[in-house]
């Protein structure tokens, strides 16, 4: 094409076309998420100072916050395709028992372990994508069953290589990885924050996967697929291929929290998981992540995944029952699930008169 | 007058989409409400039906003004709609859907005698043989349609507005339709029409009335005063001449780029062998069902091709997937279905674009937002789509626009061979024509194009050859000489063939 209007100034263009049309800021939900999280903090320690007290509050919520933040990830995996992962909890807790196992049994080293659990833990993700994308049932229907045998198969497994709770053997390193913090580690006069070990991992976890989903064409794909299937098949997208591999992710990320959690805990135990599947949903649904797929957030995972421990922990100190906590945690839930509608019906009422 | 809007103005943010609009209905007639796309059609008839409050100007039935706040008022006020998407339960029976809203009951539960007597009143009104207890679900679209109408009528609409009635129906049954119009018309009801296929509106309707930009430029004309090219005169608003393409030589030496021999599919296509060559532009033509988007995909690998062989550059090949086509043959699939399957409608358009070149632009599995943007902006510009911004998503822009995106992702990927199913359903005059030049351009440059189309004006102005399917099979094939009149008649022969 060679014509003669190409060699125009580009400068010729009125900049206001270009622009991209903004959601005002105040309808993001993330922003929304950091301002309900600074006033929660800011209560929190009026009511309580010790809400600030480094080694008893600080540190143990770091951790926690790991943990679920790569919970909220692996559901996220699949969030993407507009599917569900209910099997998240059992998955972790298959991968923790390989990961338990070849600690125990073949005395593996640390990364060595972790690597078999992640392959678990993948494994098993990719199955329950291969049943789905090959049968076309729904993912909730498959993952739910998937979730149910597992729970059955854990049980017969720990009874079957343990005493039926935990593994006693642990490799060289997990104490550590337990109870340092990069603040026991000094070079010269200089130590690190009081920042538990387990939080670079989640750390990498989480930019690992915002990477994948924004720029990487693998991640970019599944999200196609999950916007429109029939017009990613069309595009040239092997859609079936792309719902395996979401949901294997799906079971490596669920491994990996499964991993933390056992890191956290100091065992490899049959518990793990169990308490996975709410927190799982909770991040990336504060965090603006559709349900109908096609759209993620990384970081809202994780600030939903922080707003959530933060509660936890606030309410905790301030000596709530479990059973309130519960309540409050679901109310907060809700409460928030409204706001963020009301936001986004006002921000696009906006949008359109703007 | 049983209907007469005067002087409606409707603005919205940054538009005016009516600007002393008029609409005067006679009893017994049917009158067609022509304009291009964003000329006021839509809002007009949202107005009438309620959606919409005007901001200026007044509705008067049978003389008296009324006030049509909410779609209640308008059904009492005796205005029924049926609009271009479906409205219909498919879990519902029949007789269900038509009195939906206003069930017959009797001790608060559903009088089931009585509503299905209703039913039957208003398919009677339509000549249809329906079973009144049958889901809709079971109903072909054009049945569906009528059941729309039927259910329009149950209300006692002496107005009835027919939004695009056949844009999903074939040939035979959008004259059936007709036919039910034209009776509805002897009973006295004052059909509106809106429709884009001229051909249809001037064998139907008695007067027009031609919208642009929100004002009306042709109001309440008989229509017998005008001509085609005169509407469509009247539709742009410049004088329109009819699209002179640039002239296209194509060797017929050239070896094809894409051949099918004697190809059957597992749907049911018998023994079709179609080819064509780079530059050249080959229409399939047909009517809807004959077979043409299922044989496209068949090629595509997304169904059996269950004997005969298909070559590309002469080579034969075997395409398992859409993406095996795109990336090792070069073929690519505009499909007639835009909304469904070309687009990702909450995406915005670089990823619609980008979606088919991000496996070339990848550098270690990562696509960065500029390589993308470049690719996606070059096509952009080149099909002209325009956007308040390359993030726009698909969802908001206008037909045309999406069709020329659905397109893009094509051209960005470096198809050699397009399938282009289509092209311009729904698209308004104006754009169609940029559309039609926009293909001739393609193929001047080398591309090989196979155009379906069940619009006969479309293939004549465009092929160089044309195919006609019917029944999945090609009844034949025929050189375009571009004479409307004789291509038209042999395609018509070609198709009721055994017919006769």
């Amino acid at each position: 094409m060679s014509s003669p209007a190409t060699t125009a100034p580009e400068t010729a263009r009125p900049p206001e076309t270009r622009r991209p049309p903004r959601i005002p800021l105040w309808a993001n939900p993330r922003l929304g998420l950091v301002v309900l999280l600074v006033a929660l903090v800011v209560l929190f320690t009026a009511l309580r100072p010790a809400f600030l007290d480094t080694t008893l509050t600080l540190v143990p919520l770091q951790s926690d916050i790991s943990v679920y933040a790569v919970v909220g990830l692996a559901q996220l995996a699949v969030l993407s395709l507009g599917h569900m992962n209910m099997a998240v909890g059992s998955m972790a807790s298959m991968s923790a028992f390989a990961m338990g196992l070849a600690y125990d049994r073949l005395g593996v080293p640390l990364p060595v372990g972790l690597v078999i659990g992640l392959a678990a833990g993948a494994l098993l993700g990719a199955l329950a994508g291969l049943i789905i994308s090959r049968t076309g049932v729904n993912s909730f229907v498959v993952t739910l069953a998937m979730d149910f045998a597992l729970v059955g198969l854990i049980t017969i497994l720990y009874t079957r290589f343990t005493d039926g709770v935990a593994f006693s053997g642990q490799p060289a390193g997990m104490t550590t990885l337990r109870n340092d913090t990069f603040a026991d580690y000094c070079m010269g006069e200089v130590c690190g924050p009081r920042i538990p070990l387990i939080a670079p991992i989640a750390l990498v976890a989480a930019l690992a996967v915002g990477l994948l989903f924004r720029y990487g064409r693998l991640g970019r794909e599944i999200l196609m697929t999950g916007a429109n299937e029939k017009a990613a098949e069309l595009s040239g997208i092997p859609t079936k291929r792309r719902v395996l591999q979401a949901h294997a992710l799906s079971g490596l990320l669920a491994g990996l929290a499964g991993f933390l959690l056992a890191a956290n805990n100091g065992a490899f135990s049959a518990s793990i998981g169990d308490q996975f599947l709410l927190p799982s949903f909770l991040g990336p649904v504060l965090g603006g992540t559709l349900l109908a797929g096609g759209a993620v957030s990384v970081l809202g995972t994780v600030l939903g995944a922080t707003l959530t421990q933060v509660i936890y922990k606030g309410l905790n100190l301030l000596q709530f029952q479990l059973d309130e906590l519960k309540l409050y945690i679901g109310l907060v839930l809700l409460v928030a699930l409204s706001l963020d509608r009301i936001r986004h019906v006002i921000g696009e009422r906006r949008g359109a008169r703007a | 007058m049983i209907l007469s809007a005067e002087g409606l103005v409707k603005t919205f943010p940054g538009v005016r989409a009516l600007d002393g609009a008029t609409l005067r209905l006679a009893a017994g007639s049917v009158h067609a409400l022509l304009g291009e796309n964003g000329a006021g059609k839509s809002t007009l008839i949202k107005i009438l039906t309620g959606v919409y409050r005007p901001d200026g100007g007044r509705v008067l039935m049978g003389g008296a003004e009324v006030h049509l706040a909410g779609p209640l008022d308008a059904q009492k006020a005796g205005i029924g709609v049926v609009h271009q998407e479906r409205n219909l339960i498919p879990e519902f029976s029949v007789a269900e859907n038509i009195v939906l809203h206003h069930l017959p009951r009797r001790f608060g539960l559903v009088d089931r005698p009585r509503m299905k007597a209703e039913a039957r009143r208003c398919l009677d009104l339509l000549d249809l043989d329906l079973d009144p207890d049958m889901p809709v679900a079971g109903l072909s679209v054009a049945q569906a349609q009528l059941v729309e109408i039927a259910k329009a009528l149950s209300v006692d609409s002496k107005v009835l507005l027919l939004d695009e009635p056949t844009a999903s129906l074939t040939g035979d049954e959008a004259d059936r339709l007709y036919g039910i119009v034209g009776k509805l018309r002897d009973n006295g009801h004052a059909v509106v029409l809106v429709s884009h296929k001229l051909e249809e509106v001037f064998a139907v309707a008695d007067t027009v009335t031609v919208l642009r930009d929100g004002h009306t430029v042709a109001d309440a004309e008989p229509l017998a005063g005008y001509t085609q090219d005169q509407v469509v005169d009247l539709m742009v608003g410049r004088a329109y001449a009819s699209v002179r393409l640039p002239e296209r030589r194509v060797d017929p030496e050239t070896p094809a780029a894409l051949r099918l021999r004697e190809v059957s599919t597992a749907r049911g296509h018998r023994d079709v062998s179609l080819s064509v060559r780079p530059g050249e532009i080959l229409g399939l033509y047909g009517l809807v069902g004959a077979g043409r988007s299922e044989l496209a995909k068949a090629l595509l690998g997304l169904d059996r091709i269950t004997s005969g062989t298909v070559e590309v550059h002469g080579r034969p090949v075997r395409i398992r997937d859409v993406g095996e086509a795109l990336r090792r043959h070069r073929i690519g699939y505009v499909t007639e279905n835009r909304k469904e399957e070309g687009l990702f409608l909450d995406q915005p358009i670089t990823r619609n674009i980008g979606v088919t070149v991000w496996r070339s632009l990848a550098r270690a599995g990562l696509v960065t937002e500029r390589a993308e943007r470049r690719v996606v902006e070059e096509y952009a510009d080149r099909l002209g789509i325009k956007a308040s911004s390359p993030r726009q998503l698909a969802g908001q822009l206008s037909g045309g626009n999406q069709q020329k995106v659905s397109l893009a992702k094509w051209l960005a990927a470096r198809c050699e061979i397009l399938i282009v199913d289509e092209p311009t359903v729904g698209i308004d005059v104006r754009t169609k024509a940029a559309f039609h030049e926009l293909i001739a351009e393609l193929a001047g440059e080398g591309l090989a194009l196979l155009l379906i189309s069940s619009d006969l004006p479309e293939i004549v102005t465009l092929a160089d050859r044309i195919a006609v399917m019917n029944d999945l099979a090609v009844r034949g094939e025929l050189l375009n000489d571009h004479d409307y009149g004789r291509m038209s008649q042999a395609i018509i022969r070609l198709i009721h063939g055994d017919a006769r």
